[in-house]
Order: structure tokens, then C-alpha cells, then sequence
């Protein structure tokens, strides 16, 4: 019970009532929030891993090589080795840095990354919690990383760093808006802002007149593609990886970090690629369901995707991991295929491209919602 | 004392520690990571208080918007990189300040809300603040709205200061170019087309004659 | 931005290629898994074949890095017969290369006069310790047998020099012992008084000599046909003839040869093993790999050695002299022959226009292009030329 619905049950305004999640133990609050905790934490540490692993060899075999090979079967425990190496690897930390900021600017940058997964629905009843303002929560929390990337940035007492973090800044701010300003439009089109409510009213959504079930995927793809590039871009994900961009900034804010921290920040990015897949998924791919109006084995309820039994929620976790997998095997192919961007294409390209499209694709809905 | 309280006490006492340390930091941009620990300790308490949509705004505007502007600005101008200190002398002054609004803000709130305790506050739906902002606060929304207009124009004015009155092209800043011939300097002094350019270039070559003859011509 | 297709067309033609990419298959080589397959001639290091070598110093001599040590001491051999002059011989101490030097450049296997030297596609040697990169003679003995057999000579190329004049060796020797036998025979004639007619149907081939009237009457009519004049025909016949009869007396010859120095041709297998070498090393604790490589090695000494002191017993000192390499299969033949007739390089033939009328029809039958037919039968008649030449030197 979050501290929201214990203020509506105060107050006595329970126009909102939260889709109870499967992940509630009986009716205790601390047995429930540990299993929440350790769902989301199992979640951040091992889907972002599977990611990296899938990147390591897609990257591999679309430019002609093999990929990790040798930890594991076909490499499949690379970066569980990669993790261990961090570990063990000696911590650094520059004399002329600012060492406290140095040294908690990974975790500004990661804790939001962990926060995100609270709200995301990963299947039928697998959410932390079902939050009236989830979609703006996702989008608030994941901008506080900025301020983690800032950081350290800065406090690494190297310019390559500062150049890094600044453009980091500077990118997310420029993306942040056409990023929200698509989300706002599925938003407008659900009439929720909670996620589970945006899965539910996809699977609930009929092309007017008609019996034919839809995802947001088809009246938003201008939506659809301004959140996807915008996504990349606040992942900083090639091409949009300018505060990396290893040829001119040695390796951006990350240049002087070494062992645990540096893995925190990688893991920031790869978690990142998995919570932005995952809204997408919910924004767009109509969550768990498996295609548009095909009602979900095992299934009952709105939309017949909810109040699922143990097959249901076992597919639906596998259907949303697999849009998941699919969304970030779309982002490594790109990062393959495109080269980078240039620091001024990309802040023209937010501000002169990707803003104005989606604030039509803004108008566009909401004229559309007025008119059905 | 029950948990709420507690968690208001935490959180507050966060605030607060943060607002002291931001104005005591000697180094600008702790002062700016301090003013962004009191920021989240704000939305944070807002969140104790129930009104969770109005937390999360100021999570996405002032902790991650201002704060990384603010950031942002002091490490592309002026805050040295890594540890190095810059002071305010103004410090009898800030208190003073501070003290009094401290003191006037005080009174006023306990004035207005003094009674009321924390279970009371109902935090509202997003829709019914929607709703209220939409219908009866739309004027003064919109007026505000305009407020933030001017600000964003008044910036493009400040950064684009050449094309700023009315349109007009105006004299650059005048640098003084040293000794070192400079192609920047006989580029001005072909368009300014006078001799009175020459001390751009003072001390040293004016660029061939020629090629001045030409940029006049 | 001035595009002639609509813009995104090339982004997603970028996207198409990677994606086609990836159903590729991967040019990575798994090498410590799945070793790399090399070309005979790679230059992995360097193997040393030290019964070839006779200190002659050329290699390391040779050496830009100068990282070939050798050390030798004179030996004297006893006269071969009574009251004939001793003879000195080199014999080799210590053969080595430092590979840490080494820059792999081939120049002393190059200039190796007696095939002592030989590079080997074996490049897993890297060490912890510098020193160790130093390979001593035994190392580069080990190295011997990694070496490949050298790659097969292109289809209708000339022998090697060593193997030619080893046939023309045997030639000679199977005609002398004909003409002795021809000469018996021909005493036994005179003195039985009553020509064996079978004797001499059975000596008639032998005979070196073509009888110079005879002419070949296929060419002679094909000749004819063409229109050549008689005269040309006749005469043209007459060398035919004269050269299908060398050329069956050779054939004859060869394979008899053939059958007769394989015989005496001290080879020693190369996969067999030395048991008791074997034995020796498992013992030690060597791996089964390595105990059987060596033993394989001690097995070639050992038979070497044999064939050495045999040969030593048979020709007496100047059979030392002789390489004993026979022993490893590849670095045979070599210089075991003497040159005794000049090798078909050396002769001049003129008048290279002319083609092999046989070749070139066999050519043409089979197929080929008449360009390619044409130069075959060109090279064919060089080569029949060159052999007739030789041949009449060897009759002289």
C-alpha cells in the first residue's frame, strides 16, 4: 500500500482503485514490500544482464564476428565474468577529484534506474505497484539519472569527463521533452496515466465503428517512433552516444571510473534500455497481451488479460520479456548499423525535428479523442 | 509518534540539513548538489503530505530540470572542475535575509494552516487538479504561462545579442587581436573598410594592400 | 541534404545490410579450439635436417640478425683404399637459432646448399622466458617433423633436377648392363655359331641404335594428305619414326629403372616408432604425444645411422661423403646422384616454333581451346627436342 493510496483512503477518494498486484503476501505491508523489492531488484539485475549478452552477440554477428565465446556456453556467462572482474578491479579514484561527489554519482545515477521498475507491469499482476501516475513517475524518476551522469561528470577533475557529463545534460534535457510529450498522448488517448490502465485500455481499444482491437502502436507510430529515438537518445545509446563518443571523449563521463562504479553506471544504461523497452511495451505493444484481441490463456477479466492463473501469468511475463528483447534487439541494431551523430545534429534534430512532430502528434490525438 | 511523522521528521530534517549546506558550501557546485538534495527533500515532503503528483513535478522540474540547468550553467562557466573553492563574502548579509523571510514565512503559514494536521490533508486526484486548474485557475495558469514566455524570450535576446534591437546588425565586440596576424582581423578590417581598424591588428601586419584594395572594391 | 531517394530510404537500406549480415556466417577463427589451416609454405619456424649439414657456415653467415650459432670440429676420415690420401670432414657440434632475433626472413633456408634447413608451419613456441627461444639442434631436429611434404609440382611440369638426373642415372647404368648383355650374347653367337632366333627378336628392341632407313608410315600418309612434297614427307616419316622408337626404348628403360634403384633405396618409414625409446620416455612421465614424436625421431636416427655404417662398410670413406638423407623421404634424391648429363635446362633447342603434332591433336580431341593446345604442343616439342639431344649425348 503506497503512501498515495493511504492518503485516498483518508480521504476518502478512491475514484482510483490501484489493480492489486500479485506480488502482495496476505495483508502484510513489510512481507509484500521485501517480495517487491526482491521481484524488482531480480529484475534490474538479471534482465539488463540478458540485454548485454544479446547486444554482445548481435553486435558480434552483424559485423562479421562471433561475439564472447569462451565464458559459458557461446559465451552466455560473459558478463556475469564481466561483473566479477569489476568487482575484484581496483577502485580508483583521481587526486584532484571531488572524491564524495565522485564517488556517490553512480548511485544518483542508478537508483532512479532501480525506481523505475517499481510501476512497470511485467505481466498480469507482476508490478510493484500500480501507481495512479505511473507513466509520469517512470519519466520523473528517470530524469533524476541526469543529475547522477552531471555528477560525475564533473567531479572526476578530467575534461573529457566534463565535456561528457555536460553533453549527457544537455542531451537529456533535449529529449526529455519529446519524450514526454509522446507519452502524454498515449496518456490522452488511455485517459490514464496509471501503466496498468494503459495496457487495459489498449486491450479495450476498438477502431471506431468496428470490432477490431488495437494497439496504440497503430494511431501513435509517429508517437511510437519520436518515444523510441528519444529513448535511445536518453540512454545514450548509439548513435545518440555523444557523452560517450569514445573516438573524440575517451570514454565521457565514464572516463576515470573503474571497478564496482563503473559497473553501476553501465548497468544504469543496460537497465535503462530494459525500463525504456518496457514502456514502450506498455505504451505501445499493449503490454502482456500477446497480439491485438487475442484473449490471453487462462485469462478473464478486461480485455480478458487480467485475473490470470499460473499459466497467464507465466506467458505474459514471457510475452512482455520478449517485446522487451525485441525493443532492444531494434536499439543494438541500430547502434550497428547508424554512425554518430554530431553534438549540434543532435540537439537541432531534437529541438527542430522530434518537438514540433510530437506536438502534432499531440494535436492530432487529441482532435481524434474529441471527434470518437 | 506514529511512522508518518517520523518519516515527515526524516525527510524535513533532510530538507533542511540540505537548505543549511547549500548556503554554507564553499565550493559552487556542492552548493548547487546541496540546493538539489533540499529540492527532492521538498518533493519529499510533499509526498508525506499525500500530494504525490505535485512531488513528482517537482522531482521532473526543479531536481531534474532546474537543478541540472542550474548545474549545467556553473560547470559551462564558472565552477572550476574537481575540488577547488569560491567563496561569497556576503555572509552577515544572507543571514539576515534569510533570517527575515525565514521569520515572515513562518508566521504566515502557521497562521493559515496552523490547525490542521497531517492526516487531514487529502492529497487530490491528478484529474480534479486538472479540472480546477483548466476551469477556474485558467487565467492566472496562462498568465504564468506567458511569464515563463518572456523569460524564454528574454534569453534568446541576451544569447543572441548581434541580431537583438529591433533586428539591426550591431558592432561586434571588439577584441584586441595582439601582435599575431590574424585572418579574423583583416576579415573585420575588409568589412568595416577603414583604416581606422588598425588598431585590431596593432603591432602588427595590417594583411598586403592589395588584398584591402580588393575588399574595398 | 540534397537526396535523390526520398529521405529514410538510406536508412533503411543501412538497417537491411547489417541485418543481412548477421545470418552470415562469421569470419572469426577459433584458434586455440580449431587450429588455423596454413599453407605448406608458411614460415612458422625453422627446422634443421642436421645430417645435411656440413658446416658450411652459409646460413649463418647469411643471417641479417645473425642469430644462427654453429660450432663444429674437424674430423679425419681414414683413405678409402690402401695408401690413398685422409681426408678431413666437418663435423657439427652445436646448431642454433635464436628465435627472439630471428625475424623470420628465410634467407639461410634459401641459401642452404644441402637441404639442411626447412621451414615449418609450427608457430606455437612463444615462451615466458627469452632464453628459452634460443632452440638448440635437437629443438630444431624435433622441428624436422613438422615439416610438410613439399607441394605437388604443376601437371606436365619438368622433373626436378635431382630426380632427372637420378632416371638418366639409371638410364645409363640399365643400358650398360644391356649393351654387356648384348655382348655376351653376341660372344655366345659367335661362339655357338647358331643365332638363337629368339635371342636376337629379344635383343632387337634393346638395341639403343634406330635404324636410320625406316621410315613411319602413319606420318608419312598423313603428310602426304596435307600435300606436303614427298621428299618432305619421307624425311619427316624418318624422324618420327626415329623418335617414337627413342621414346619407347625410353619408356622401356624408365620402367625398368623404375623397378630397380627402388629396391636398393635405403628408405625408412616414417611412422614407425622406436620402442624402446618409447618405453624409455613413457617411463619418464613424458606425455604418449610427446614420447611417440621422439620416438619417431629416434627411430629415423637410428635407422640413419644404420644405412650410414652400412654404406660406410660397402663404399669404405668416400661413402661418408655421400649424404645418408635418403632416410626422411622428402629430403631424399637430392644430391645423391651425381650429374652425370647435363640437365634438360641447359640444353639449347632451336627453332622453337615448331609444335608436337601428336600433343596438339591429343589437345584439340580432348577438347582445348586451340591457343592452349597450340602452346602445349609447342612445350611438348621443346621438351621431346631436349630429350633427343640428350640422349644422343648419353648414345656419344
Amino acid at each position: 500500500m503506497s503512501i498515495a493510496e493511504m492518503a485516498n483512503a483518508a480521504a476518502g477518494l478512491a475514484q482510483f482503485s490501484p489493480a492489486p498486484s500479485l506480488l502482495e503476501i496476505g495483508d502484510s505491508f513489510w512481507l509484500s514490500a521485501v517480495l517487491k523489492i526482491a521481484v524488482v531488484l531480480a529484475v534490474f539485475f538479471v534482465v539488463p544482464l540478458v540485454v548485454g549478452y544479446m547486444e554482445h552477440k548481435v553486435m558480434g554477428h552483424q559485423q562479421a564476428r562471433l561475439g564472447p565465446m569462451e565464458a559459458g556456453p557461446h559465451g552466455s556467462l560473459q558478463l556475469v565474468a564481466d561483473g566479477i572482474k569489476f568487482i575484484q578491479k581496483e577502485d580508483l579514484i583521481p587526486s584532484a577529484a571531488d572524491k564524495w561527489v565522485f564517488a556517490i554519482a553512480p548511485g544518483v545515477a542508478m537508483v532512479p534506474a532501480i525506481l523505475i521498475f517499481l510501476v512497470l507491469p511485467l505481466g498480469p499482476g507482476i508490478w510493484g505497484v500500480d501507481f495512479e501516475l505511473g507513466l509520469f513517475y517512470a519519466l520523473a524518476v528517470g530524469s533524476v539519472t541526469t543529475l547522477g551522469i552531471l555528477m560525475g561528470g564533473w567531479a572526476s577533475a578530467n575534461k573529457f569527463s566534463l565535456i561528457g557529463g555536460l553533453r549527457a545534460a544537455a542531451q537529456l534535457i533535449a529529449y526529455e521533452l519529446p519524450l514526454i510529450l509522446a507519452g502524454i498522448a498515449v496518456a490522452l488517448q488511455a485517459g490514464t496515466l496509471s501503466l496498468v490502465g494503459i495496457v487495459e485500455a489498449q486491450s479495450t481499444f476498438f477502431i471506431p465503428g468496428t470490432e477490431i482491437n488495437l494497439w496504440y502502436l497503430f494511431p501513435q507510430i509517429l508517437g511510437f517512433g519520436i518515444f523510441f529515438i528519444a529513448a535511445m537518445a536518453e540512454l545514450a545509446r548509439p548513435p545518440f552516444d555523444m557523452p560517450i563518443a569514445d573516438s573524440e571523449l575517451v570514454f565521457g563521463y565514464m572516463t576515470e571510473y573503474t571497478g564496482i562504479k563503473y559497473a553501476m553506471y553501465m548497468l544504469t544504461e543496460y537497465a535503462g534500455m530494459v525500463s525504456m523497452s518496457a514502456l514502450m511495451v506498455v505504451l505501445y505493444l499493449g503490454g502482456w497481451q500477446l497480439l491485438p484481441g487475442v484473449p490471453m490463456p487462462g485469462c478473464g477479466g478486461s480485455g480478458n488479460i487480467f485475473d490470470c492463473n499460473a499459466l497467464g501469468v507465466g506467458l505474459g511475463v514471457a510475452v512482455t520479456l520478449g517485446k522487451i528483447m525485441l525493443l532492444t534487439f531494434l536499439m543494438v541494431w541500430a547502434r550497428t548499423t547508424y554512425p554518430r551523430l554530431r553534438e549540434d545534429q543532435l540537439q537541432r534534430f531534437s529541438w527542430l525535428v522530434l518537438v514540433p512532430l510530437s506536438l502534432l502528434n499531440l494535436a492530432i490525438i487529441a482532435v481524434a479523442k474529441g471527434v470518437f | 509518534m506514529t511512522g508518518h511523522d517520523l518519516a515527515f521528521l526524516v525527510v524535513a530534517l533532510v530538507t533542511g540539513g540540505g537548505a543549511l549546506l547549500t548556503v554554507t558550501s564553499k565550493n559552487l557546485v556542492h552548493a548547487a548538489l546541496f540546493l538539489a538534495v533540499t529540492l527532492s527533500g521538498i518533493a519529499g515532503v510533499f509526498l508525506v503530505l499525500a500530494a504525490d503528483f505535485v512531488a513528482l513535478v517537482q522531482l521532473v522540474v526543479y531536481v531534474g530540470a532546474v537543478a541540472v540547468l542550474f548545474l549545467f550553467g556553473l560547470m559551462l562557466t564558472r565552477a572550476p572542475i574537481g575540488r577547488e573553492a569560491l567563496d561569497n563574502q556576503n555572509r552577515g548579509l544572507g543571514i539576515a535575509v534569510s533570517g527575515g523571510l525565514f521569520v515572515v514565512l513562518s508566521v504566515l503559514v502557521i497562521g493559515a494552516f496552523g490547525g490542521t494536521t497531517a492526516a487531514e490533508v487529502g492529497g487530490p486526484r491528478v484529474g480534479d487538479i486538472g479540472m480546477v486548474i483548466f476551469n477556474t485557475w485558467v487565467l492566472p495558469f496562462e498568465v504564468l504561462s506567458m511569464l515563463l514566455l518572456a523569460a524564454l524570450i528574454g534569453a534568446i535576446l541576451l544569447a543572441r545579442r548581434e541580431t537583438g534591437d529591433s533586428g539591426e546588425e550591431q558592432a561586434p565586440t571588439r577584441i584586441d587581436m595582439g601582435t599575431a596576424p590574424s585572418m579574423e582581423a583583416e576579415r573585420m578590417a575588409r568589412l568595416e573598410g577603414g583604416d581606422d581598424q588598425a588598431e585590431l591588428t596593432a603591432g602588427g601586419d595590417p594583411g598586403p594592400a592589395a588584398g584591402r584594395g580588393e575588399g574595398r572594391a | 541534404m540534397a537526396t535523390t531517394s526520398p529521405p529514410g530510404v538510406g536508412l533503411l537500406k543501412g538497417l537491411g545490410v547489417t541485418i543481412k549480415q548477421m545470418f552470415k556466417p562469421a569470419v572469426t577463427q577459433q584458434y586455440p579450439h580449431v587450429k588455423p589451416d596454413l599453407p605448406p609454405r608458411t614460415r612458422g619456424v625453422i627446422a634443421l635436417m642436421d645430417e645435411n649439414c656440413t658446416v658450411c657456415m652459409l646460413c649463418s653467415r647469411e643471417c641479417p640478425d645473425w642469430c644462427i650459432y654453429i660450432d663444429s670440429h674437424k674430423e679425419t676420415v681414414p683413405p678409402a683404399k690402401e695408401g690413398g690420401r685422409a681426408r678431413t670432414r666437418n663435423v657439427l657440434d652445436r646448431f642454433a637459432i635464436d628465435f627472439a632475433l630471428c625475424m623470420y626472413c628465410g634467407i639461410c633456408v634459401e641459401v642452404c646448399p644441402f637441404d639442411a634447413l626447412f621451414w615449418s608451419p609450427e608457430f606455437e613456441y612463444s615462451e615466458y622466458d627469452i632464453d628459452k627461444l634460443l632452440h638448440e639442434k635437437g629443438k630444431l631436429r624435433e622441428w624436422m617433423d613438422t615439416v610438410p611434404p613439399p607441394p605437388a609440382l604443376d601437371e606436365g611440369a619438368d622433373a626436378p633436377g635431382e630426380v632427372a638426373t637420378a632416371i638418366e642415372k639409371a638410364n645409363q647404368e640399365l643400358e650398360a648392363a644391356k649393351a654387356k648383355a648384348a655382348e655376351e650374347a653376341r660372344a655366345k653367337e659367335q661362339g655357338e655359331q647358331a643365332p638363337a632366333a629368339g635371342d636376337a627378336a629379344a635383343a632387337a628392341p634393346a638395341e639403343p641404335e634406330v635404324k636410320a632407313g625406316e621410315i613411319d608410315q602413319e606420318t608419312f600418309d598423313r603428310l602426304i594428305a596435307e600435300g606436303k612434297s614427298e621428299r618432305i614427307a619421307r624425311s619427316k616419316a624418318k624422324a618420327a619414326y626415329v623418335k617414337k622408337e627413342k621414346q619407347r626404348l625410353k619408356e622401356q628403360a624408365e620402367q625398368q629403372a623404375a623397378a630397380a634403384p627402388a629396391a636398393e633405396e635405403p628408405k625408412v618409414e616414417a611412422g614407425e616408432i622406436d620402442q624402446e625409446t618409447f618405453d624409455q620416455l613413457i617411463a619418464e612421465g613424458k606425455s604418449e604425444r610427446m614420447a611417440r614424436a621422439k620416438a619417431k625421431a629416434a627411430y629415423v636416427k637410428k635407422q640413419k645411422a644404420k644405412l650410414r655404417a652400412e654404406a660406410e662398410q660397402a663404399g669404405g670413406g668416400d661413402a661418408v661423403e655421400a649424404p645418408a638423407a635418403e632416410g626422411s623421404g622428402e629430403a631424399a634424391a637430392g644430391e645423391a646422384a651425381p650429374s652425370a648429363a647435363p640437365r634438360k635446362a641447359d640444353i639449347e633447342v632451336e627453332g622453337a616454333g615448331e609444335i608436337d603434332q601428336e600433343t596438339y591433336d591429343a589437345l584439340i580431341a580432348s577438347g582445348k581451346s586451340e591457343r592452349i593446345a597450340r602452346s602445349k604442343a609447342k612445350a611438348a616439342w621443346v621438351r621431346k627436342k631436349k630429350q633427343e639431344q640428350m640422349d644422343a649425348e648419353g648414345d656419344a
